[in-house]
């Protein structure tokens, strides 16, 4: 590691439009990547991390403008380079890999195409054909993929999201850059997943003795991949340093509290009064085969999504049932509530034969089982009041409405808000904010059961910590019992009683959380424990090491 | 992009193939259907098919009556009659006119070609312009250009076609004396070919002009949307980030993605477009399809409206087939996932 830094940041000050809730989106960040090491900018959504990245690219919004400092690469500086010089390093010198690794390749070229156009665009002379063939070949089996040549034909819709991700890392390859800017290009994968395109990354810096400057909100990946680490919160650097002075010793307080927030470090919220003993609700073998046809003269494509499931959930209890994306967790979840009719199979809920049900029965059961949604944008329809969100529920349930905007005020407190929020627009609230509502929305039916489908994923882990902490709080008080959809072990061992772990549709292992963390039976299960980032230093879930990383 | 080599309908050709072969099956599925319900329509009018078939003139004496009810079968039962009126439609035997004292299709075939001319330019130059005038407004969105096609285009919408074509005819025919006013050739010149075309080119300009203003319209306002859209996106950052120059990005990343709504609204549109062509036909004294609907409403002239009916029926599935051709050429998805 030479000392002469590659991409030196300094006092960059990025302006935000006027009316923003602050001046500035990035405000006097310094910072230096270095060849042959990997630095990773963390901080949660809002703190500026993302543009200081895009703003080396010079690829900032249009409402967005560099309002100060410089920003070296080797010896030029980016901030005042000439648009054609600009060109040139993109894709060149420097390269840009995104979170998205769907929407960030064009659906409509094929993926060979999208790599050759990176080695067209710089390339000096004109290149031959086969040359340009051999070369988009290379690059697909240099980031790990099988079959490149019929790989190179693939559109990205018919590739999954781990492979769109290597493709875009090999079109970031493409021109052997010095400097690779990575914006959270694991956060939308699988923690399998993850686990691979993270060693990818370090193996290409390795060999080609890149300087990566590395985006990401989660310490586990931090732990796993940094050399040097920069916190950033509100558009500030708040601490910098090594990847062991940062983690083990910080000295910022921010940097602390978001290290501690990190899930799975913390012990495992518990109940006060013991659980029920008889199932509140047992599911039998159920199965679900989703169906689509492909044109007119295709077979129909049948895929299983769910099979041969059997889940009981007792009184009180809180089962977290994990996997991957395309696990059938979710599609298991809506069919417990009915949401998604399953094909074969019996559940008993509340002592009925929930299939069963039809008409105003099945309506009258619905209230006993509420949900809470990933994405609390999507959540809430704009343009209802989120009071009128929370009391709508009961009201449809014959509440009177006076009772019903009173207990819905009522709940928008316990969850932390203000009473006066009823006559407020969900836009006008945080990610954060947008979840309690949907919390309150949920359990103003007075639910048994409330299912979280991935409820705290889309949070920054302080907001997260705080949301398992208020569900740990209302499952108490309200005696619910609860089904936590998730795919992140850590946050699963906080707050669950139970784990079930699925794959591909089938329940592969189940048990009280204690044990299958601490000695997990199935390969599967022990695969997921391995790939969750930051090992290392938190350690895994549940066991001793976990809470003395900082001490 | 050229530089790499692959063939662009590898494996997707069957699927390709078998896309046509379906769309195919349902055209005849609405031919016959279509062909049922103008049955129906002519049982459906008031009075004695015969005398509906003749022309509700009372010009039709006992002799040609009875000549119509044995040629259509008016006196076989109802299933009998509808089963050798779906066999004389498949086999293009479209029925005669007694108003024009010739066949329908003689009359269709002969009235044809002007609308599709008329029509088919219309669109390709509506198509054409209108995303162009759209991905310059969208690509400029916010700016002087913008707001001015944008305002152009609220204009071209918010004309009605006939005052349209009546204020070009006024200025362009009347005033200035460039072109002329109405009607497909000049009658009594000799004229060489180049001359003909010629000719029937300056007829065409002005009922090209009004049937395509309102369509160019539509397609801007679409593209400039979708345009705006699509450049937000993520693949146009990746494209950036690689360093592809601002014209590359638009030609080859942003239109083609942009363009998907345009083609289907277009598709859509393109049985409108034959639809607006009876307004400018009417106007301009086009002697196309639409005229002779016209004409055969006012005149009662039951067979050329079925017949008319017919023809354009399959001419709006034949549009919405290649719609959907071109739609499976520029998006790969769709072989795979099922438009419908």
């Amino acid at each position: 590691m030479t000392d002469e830094p590659l991409l030196a940041i300094e006092n960059l000050s990025v302006s935000l439009p006027r009316g923003g809730d602050r001046q500035f989106a990035v405000e006097n960040v310094s910072l230096a990547v270095r060849r042959n090491e990997i630095v990773c900018l963390v901080g949660e959504s809002g703190s500026g991390k993302s543009i200081t990245a895009h703003a080396v690219l010079r690829l900032l919004p249009p409402a967005l403008h560099v309002a100060g400092g410089a920003i070296r690469f080797k010896d030029t500086d980016l901030a005042t380079a000439d648009e054609g010089a600009m060109r040139a390093l993109r894709g060149g010198q420097i390269s840009m890999i995104f979170q998205e690794p769907l929407s960030a390749l064009n659906p409509l070229t094929r993926v060979g195409q999208q790599i050759a156009e990176a080695i067209v665009t710089h390339a000096g002379a004109k290149l031959y054909r086969s040359e340009l063939d051999a070369r988009v070949v290379e690059l697909i089996a240099a980031v790990g993929l099988p079959d490149p040549p019929a790989l190179a034909r693939s559109y990205p819709f018919q590739l999954s999201g781990g492979q769109r991700q290597r493709i875009m890392i090999a079109i970031a390859m493409a021109n052997e850059p010095a400097l690779l800017l990575a914006d959270e290009p694991t956060t939308a994968l699988d923690v399998t997943t993850q686990k691979q395109i993270l060693g990818l990354i370090r193996k290409l810096q390795a060999e080609r003795g890149m300087g990566v400057l590395f985006i990401t909100h989660d310490f586990g990946v931090v732990a796993d991949i940094a050399d040097r680490v920069v916190v950033m919160r509100n558009g500030c650097v708040v601490e910098q340093g090594t990847v062991d002075e940062v983690l083990r010793a910080p000295k910022n307080d921010y940097t602390k509290a978001l290290i501690a927030a990190v899930p799975g470090g913390r012990p495992p919220t518990t109940h006060s009064q013991a659980l029920g003993s008889d199932p509140l609700l047992e599911a039998r073998g159920l199965n679900k085969v989703f169906a689509s046809r492909q044109g007119a003269f295709r077979p129909v494509r049948r895929v299983p999504t769910v099979q041969d499931v059997a889940l009981t959930l007792r009184p009180r209890e809180t089962v977290a049932i994990v996997g991957e994306s395309g696990s059938g967790k979710s599609t298991l979840a809506r069919m417990v509530m009915r949401l998604i009719e399953p094909d074969t199979g019996s559940i008993d809920f509340d002592g009925v034969d929930f299939l069963k049900l039809k008409g105003a029965q099945l309506r009258a059961m619905r209230r006993k089982v509420q949900i809470v949604f990933q994405d609390p944008f999507a959540a809430l329809d704009p343009r209802q009041k989120v009071g009128e969100a929370i009391a709508r529920g009961p009201m449809t349930y014959g509440t009177p409405a006076v009772e019903a905007i009173a207990d819905a005020k009522r709940l928008l407190a316990r969850v932390g808000l203000k009473e006066s929020a009823y006559e407020r627009y969900p836009h006008e609230f945080s990610g954060g904010q947008r979840q309690r509502i949907c919390i309150a929305r949920a359990i103003a039916l007075k639910p048994l059961v409330l299912v979280a489908d991935e409820a705290v994923s889309a949070l920054d882990v302080s907001v997260q910590q705080h949301i398992l902490e208020l569900l740990a709080e209302l499952r108490e008080e309200m005696n619910l019992a609860m089904l936590f959809i998730t795919h992140d072990l850590r946050v699963a061992s906080e707050i669950a009683d139970r784990i079930v772990v699925m794959r591909r549709g089938e329940i592969v292992e189940q048990g009280e959380t204690q044990s299958v963390f601490g000695a997990p039976q199935h390969a599967y299960t022990r695969e997921l424990l391995e790939a969750i980032p930051g090992r290392s230093l938190f350690g895994r879930p549940h066991e001793p090491s976990a809470n003395v990383c900082f001490a | 992009m050229s530089v790499v080599a692959i063939t662009r309908y590898g494996g997707r050709l069957s699927a390709y193939v078998l896309g046509i072969a379906y769309g195919a099956v349902k055209i005849i599925g609405v031919i016959l259907v279509i062909a049922t319900f103008n049955f129906i329509l002519v049982h459906a009018a008031p009075g004695d098919p015969a005398q509906v078939i003749a022309g509700q003139s009372g010009a039709a004496d006992e002799t040609l009556l009875r000549q119509i009810r044995s040629a259509y079968g008016l006196d076989q039962p109802y299933l009998v009659q509808l089963a050798s009126s779906l066999k004389k439609t498949l086999t293009l035997d479209l029925g005669y006119s007694y108003r024009q004292q010739r066949t329908v299709l003689s009359l269709l075939l002969e009235r044809l070609p002007a609308t599709l001319l008329l029509t088919g330019t219309a669109f390709i130059l509506s198509l054409v312009f209108g995303t162009a005038l759209g991905t310059i407004a969208g690509t400029r969105a916010g700016k002087w250009s913008d707001t001015f096609f944008t305002i152009v285009s609220l204009l071209l919408y918010a004309l009605p076609v006939f005052w349209l074509g009546l204020m070009l005819v006024l200025l362009f025919s009347v005033q200035l004396n460039w072109l002329p006013p109405f009607g497909y050739v000049t009658v009594g010149v000799e004229m060489t070919a180049w001359q003909r075309i010629a000719d029937i080119a300056s007829h065409m300009v002005l009922p090209t002009l009004s049937l395509a203003a309102v369509y160019l319209a539509i397609y801007a306002r679409l593209m400039r949307s979708s345009i705006i859209e699509v450049k937000q996106q993520d693949f146009i950052k990746t494209a950036r980030a690689k360093g592809v120059t601002e014209s590359r990005i638009v030609m080859h990343h942003l239109l083609r993605n942009a363009i998907l709504p345009v083609i289907t609204v277009a598709g859509m549109q393109a049985g409108a477009v034959v639809g607006g062509a009876v307004v400018v036909e009417t106007v301009f004294a086009w002697p196309g399809l639409g005229r002779l609907i016209y004409d055969a409403v006012l005149q009662r002239d039951y067979p050329v409206m079925q017949g008319i009916f017919l023809v354009m029926s399959i001419v709006v599935i034949g549009l919405n087939l290649l719609t959907e051709a071109v739609y499976r050429m520029v998006d790969p998805r769709i072989s795979v996932r099922s438009v419908r």
